[in-house]
């Protein structure tokens, strides 16, 4: 379940990546541009860049998944994984989601690293889908002794 | 997306710096992903990249079932984004090219501020099996 601190890194403009795996076990990399929790954080909805990613394919074929958020700044970090079982083409009610978090992060981006705000535009994707998600587990992914470990509700 | 010649590692090289976090991508042998960040990615030679390895348990448990993985890495000058597919070779715990991936650690360490956090465990080796740009623009 996504609640407390753990909601808050999610829904925030953090750097969000993806991994799916194909039906013979080859994983494969990606980003998010967007992530709502859905039905008191039992659910996910996430926006993945649609051209030439392997992950729309694996998710159809597996729908094995994990997504980790990363506060750029702090680099506390969560990993959730869990079954994707919607693929779909994004909603126009995707849209506001998208816009906002791709203008957030790559601010972010820009502020952070001194780059100029039309170069980390190039990681913007040119259409995306909508994935949603069941989440089944949930780890700490900040740098330290304590990466990988299991968290639960008590833990947000 | 790469098609017909391959790209060379060298045509890459300012994604070694380690300004941008590459993203690592593995799966164990029931099929579970895993996805977690990376301090630093190495050129060893033209077919092989090495990945520092500091808090990697999932990832390390995930290439004894599973050798295979997947690598982001983005060019922090230009913003273009490579997606590596990669087969897991093996681990250095020391030697040259461990030393030179700890010194790499070490200067990314200081300029985050992760200094006694960021600790080299090994020097991961792969040979990169494809190479795709995924930028969008």
């Amino acid at each position: 379940m996504i609640e407390g601190g753990v909601a808050t890194l999610l829904r925030s403009p953090c750097s969000l990546i993806v991994g799916t795996v194909d039906a013979s076990g080859v994983p494969s990399a990606t980003r998010a541009f967007g992530l709502q929790i859905l039905e008191n954080g039992s659910r996910l909805r996430l926006l993945l860049t649609s051209t030439g990613c392997p992950a729309v394919d694996n998710l159809r074929a597996t729908g094995a998944i994990a997504v980790t958020g990363t506060d750029v700044h702090t680099l506390d970090s969560v990993q959730v994984k869990g079954r994707a079982d919607v693929v779909e083409p994004a909603t126009d009610a995707d849209e506001p989601l998208f816009a906002q978090y791709t203008d957030q992060f790559f601010a972010k981006i820009s502020a952070s690293d001194g780059v100029p705000r039309d170069v980390v535009e190039r990681l913007r994707p040119h259409s995306y889908i909508a994935v949603e998600m069941t989440v089944e587990a949930l780890f700490d992914q900040t740098p330290g002794p304590r990466a990988g470990r299991a968290l639960s509700s008590a833990d947000s | 997306m790469s098609g017909g010649a391959r790209i060379p590692l060298s045509s890459i090289a300012a994604c070694f710096e380690g300004v941008i976090p590459a993203v690592i991508a593995t799966a164990a042998s029931d099929g579970t992903p895993n996805i977690t960040h990376l301090t630093r990615v190495h050129m060893v030679d033209d077919e092989r990249v090495a990945l520092s390895n500091q808090f990697f348990s999932k990832t390390m448990r995930n290439l004894a079932e599973n050798p295979n993985a997947s690598v982001l890495l983005v060019d922090p000058f230009e913003f273009s984004e490579y997606r590596l597919t990669l087969r897991y070779e093996r681990t250095e715990r020391s030697g040259p090219l461990f030393d030179v991936l700890h010194r790499d650690v070490e200067a990314v360490a200081a300029l985050t501020g992760m200094q006694g956090v960021f600790k080299l465990r090994s020097a991961d080796v792969y040979r990169v099996i494809q190479i795709d740009d995924v930028t969008p623009a």
